[in-house]
């Protein structure tokens, strides 16, 4: 299948800043990939490029097969970080004028404006001001507006950033629907959990550079888990012997549960094997690697201060939802 | 150009469709219509009459006499007769035709009633500085509005010498102009009177010397000759200028709003994903100079109304509506893509105000030139700033409106430079407007713009 989009060696600089530097990246047709890194990393520059709206300093892009974003345009789908409507215009009218900006024929556009906004349940919202439309309607028009031309390649930049968690849900319905369709789908976000729960690929950009370029499975295999959870069945039970163990490295207390980090190369089965003889379990579980884990992992190698690392795992993870749930 | 043409007709569309820019295209011929209809009446200038009591001392014994003839009211209506014709010979023939006797009259009533002031002559000998506080004296029924000092030599020079002398006048605070200009105007002819009768010279036989009546000069055209419009010469050039600069500020505004809202809206980076930074401005300038040219037709439209109406048509080259044209877009395309670059630059309408300054100043340039250069459209300045942009466009067309045109090729020397300036502003505005359009926080200042320019 032709390559959604190719980069090579792609560099560009603001000033005396690299904002992205030497990137290399393959995305396949029908592909779902996240482009994860925290603030700053350089991801809305990559987007831009990828779109044409900004140029590298060096290097060379193709997106659909051809060397600019510029020519094929009326098949891509993007979705900007800092997106808006005319606060004045009908939601009809502005769907129907981005649908022509993207080439499609006048005929049966009104249909299909119509079709979509029902899609999203804004049915009768077309004689509408967008300014008259709540945020979340908002946010559906824009995804709306990025898609009514049905791309071949749908690029969208912190898509969840500022949604609440309902909103959140019904966007990431809407991309898998896409991808669904038959979309090559490139997202970047700042917060691990939502490429996680959605791509099959992530690339990982740290300061303009990539660390990380995988797919998901390949990455929860490789980066193997070192971190069992572990909650003995009497809870006054002593759990010093494991300790003694020739696999445990540290444990760690913390919200009523154990958590056991392995040595270096440990097998976790035997090692669980070895626990579970030591002390009754009530439970015992292998953690799946965090993206997030494996990120601080990739971009620390010792240059980093245990402040720093925290600042970043910060970075990493998505404060609006929590605040929500709390 | 499909999308380039899409992003125009939405720019026309929204802008002509706009209440405010609706209001603001009629708002200048009802503000006319309204001042010319309902003017005269809510400033009711027929209400006033001068009237009052005025207070002579007369030295000579051979004023007061005229005085009294000059106050009389057949005499003052005579007077304003005169007035009246003199102006309406001064109107274009189908003013005259149109007004006739009706318009005589109607200046008549303009002038307000006859004026009612009753002459009292005081003792040759009276004391002026005891006169005067007859003046601040309240009197509701005879209102004191003037003393009168004739001087002893008003009507017969002193002995060896040739001058006349005049006379002094004195009135209470506050009192109205008209009043006292139309003492003075009847102390004016009382003294000539005198002055005659005192040389034993008849007035009407004075009068008859003295009128030379002032006729109107025959203008020359090629084609054929007709009676000179005093101040369509300078009317002309003032209106061409005005049109250029109506045109550029209401396409160069709405380029800088739209520009600014679409970025503090958030929708300018969703347009980045269907159109070209350079589609999109292109798309932007056609659009609003589509508006612009809309509203040049109308005022051109309603201003060779106004000529054929007044029989003027003929004093107008119609060439001059295509050079206009020319200029306009050359001076649109330089002012609305540097204004556009500017709303790109800046994140709200407050912060653009620094940037927008520069460019107002050049624009009301031609406004402090007008005058010098309608009146010597071919001194060195004028021919020199015909051809320094950005303001030769406007300084060209206003020597093209003038008496005296400029050759052509300077017209078109001048069209040429006004085109390389608009490629250059465009040129610097494209580079602006691309990297701008993503930039928010602390607005820019001419240094980053140009630094910008450079970089892009």
């Amino acid at each position: 299948m032709e390559a959604a989009i190719v980069l090579k060696g792609v560099t560009k600089a603001f000033g005396r800043t690299k904002a992205v530097e030497n990137l290399d990246l393959t995305m396949p047709g029908g592909g779902l990939y996240g482009f994860i890194g925290p603030n700053g990393a350089g991801k809305t520059t990559s987007i831009r490029m990828i779109m044409s709206i900004l140029f590298p300093d060096s290097g060379e892009l193709s997106v659909l097969g051809y060397k600019s974003a510029m020519e094929a345009k009326d098949r891509i789908g993007y979705l900007p970080e800092e997106r808006g409507l005319y606060r004045k215009m009908h939601v009809g009218a502005f769907l129907s004028y981005m649908g022509k900006l993207k080439g499609v024929a006048d005929s049966g556009l009104q249909k299909r404006v119509e079709t979509a906004l029902e899609s999203v349940g804004l049915g009768g919202t077309a004689r509408k001001r967008c300014e008259e439309l709540s945020k979340g309607m908002m946010q559906k028009v824009q995804f709306l507006a990025a898609t009514i031309h049905k791309p071949d390649l749908l690029i969208l930049d912190e898509p969840f950033s500022g949604l609440d968690p309902v909103s959140s849900r019904l966007l990431r319905e809407l991309v898998l629907a896409e991808h669904k369709r038959g979309a090559a789908i490139l997202f970047s976000t700042h917060v691990m959990q939502h490429a996680e729960e959605i791509c099959d690929n992530v690339i990982m950009i740290h300061q303009g550079r990539k660390v990380l370029d995988e797919r998901i499975n390949t990455i929860r295999r490789q980066y193997d888990p070192r971190r069992i959870q572990f909650d003995p069945l009497d809870a006054g039970a002593d759990i010093s012997p494991l300790r003694g163990l020739p696999d445990v490295e540290r444990i760690d207390f913390s919200e009523g549960s154990y958590e056991i980090l392995l040595r270096e190369g440990a097998d976790p089965a035997n090692a669980m094997s070895r626990i579970v003889q030591t002390v009754t379990p009530a439970r015992i579980e292998v953690s799946r690697p965090q993206l997030e884990d494996v990120f601080i992992k990739l971009v620390s190698g010792g240059e980093y201060s245990s402040e720093s690392l925290e600042q970043l795992r910060a970075g990493l993870t998505d404060n609006t939802a929590k605040a929500a749930a709390i | 150009m499909k999308r380039v043409l899409l992003v125009a007709v939405r720019e026309f569309v929204v802008t002509v469709s706009n209440r405010a820019f609706i209001v603001g295209l009629l708002v200048m011929p009802v503000l006319i219509a309204t001042f010319a209809v309902l003017g005269p009446r809510l400033f009711n200038f027929r209400d006033f009459k001068v009237e009052g009591d005025v207070r002579i001392i007369d030295p000579t014994g051979l004023v007061v006499p005229q005085l009294r003839t000059a106050l009389d009211a057949r005499r003052i209506s005579a007077r304003r007769a005169e007035v009246t014709q003199r102006a309406l010979q001064n109107a274009p023939p189908v003013v005259r035709d149109l007004a006739g006797n009706r318009g005589s009259q109607a200046i008549q009533t303009a002038l307000g009633p006859v004026p009612e002031l009753r002459l009292e002559e005081l003792p040759r000998n009276a004391d002026i500085q005891k006169e005067k506080t007859w003046l601040l004296e309240n009197d509701e029924e005879h209102k004191h509005i003037a003393l009168i000092a004739i001087h002893p030599n008003a009507v017969l020079p002193a002995a060896g010498e040739l001058e006349y002398g005049t006379y002094d006048l004195f009135v209470p605070a506050n009192l109205d102009d008209r009043s006292d200009t139309e003492i003075q105007q009847s102390l004016r002819e009382a003294l000539i009177s005198a002055r005659g009768e005192a040389q034993s010279l008849n007035r009407e036989r004075i009068n008859a010397i003295i009128q030379v009546p002032r006729i109107r000069s025959v203008t020359v055209t090629a084609g054929d000759e007709r009676q000179t419009v005093r101040g369509f010469n300078i009317a002309l050039p003032v209106s061409v200028a005005a049109l250029l600069f109506i045109g550029v500020m209401t396409g160069g505004q709405a380029l800088l709003t739209s520009t600014v809202e679409e970025k503090s809206n958030r929708v300018i980076e969703v347009l980045l994903s269907a159109v070209s930074p350079m589609e999109l401005m292109a798309g932007k300038l056609i659009g609003q100079m589509a508006v612009s040219l809309l509203v040049l037709a109308l005022y051109i439209a309603m201003g060779l109304t106004v000529l054929t109406s007044l029989s003027m048509f003929g004093l107008f080259n119609p060439w001059l509506i295509l050079y206009v044209l020319i200029f306009f877009i050359i001076m649109y395309l330089v002012f609305g893509s540097l204004m556009m670059a500017v709303g790109a630059a800046v994140n709200e309408m407050r912060e653009a105000q620094g940037l927008m300054m520069p460019l107002m100043l050049i624009l009301m340039i031609p406004w402090i030139l007008w005058m010098p250069i309608s009146r010597n459209p071919n001194s060195l300045s004028s021919i020199g700033l015909s051809f320094l942009p950005p303001v030769n466009t406007f300084a060209m067309l206003l020597r093209m409106a003038s008496n005296a045109p400029p050759p052509w090729w300077q017209v078109w020397l001048s069209i040429a430079i006004g085109v390389g300036s608009a490629i250059g502003a465009i040129w610097f505005a494209a580079k602006v407007f691309r990297i701008g359009l993503l930039m928010y926080g602390k607005p820019p200042n001419f240094a980053t713009l140009i630094r910008w320019a450079r970089s892009a």
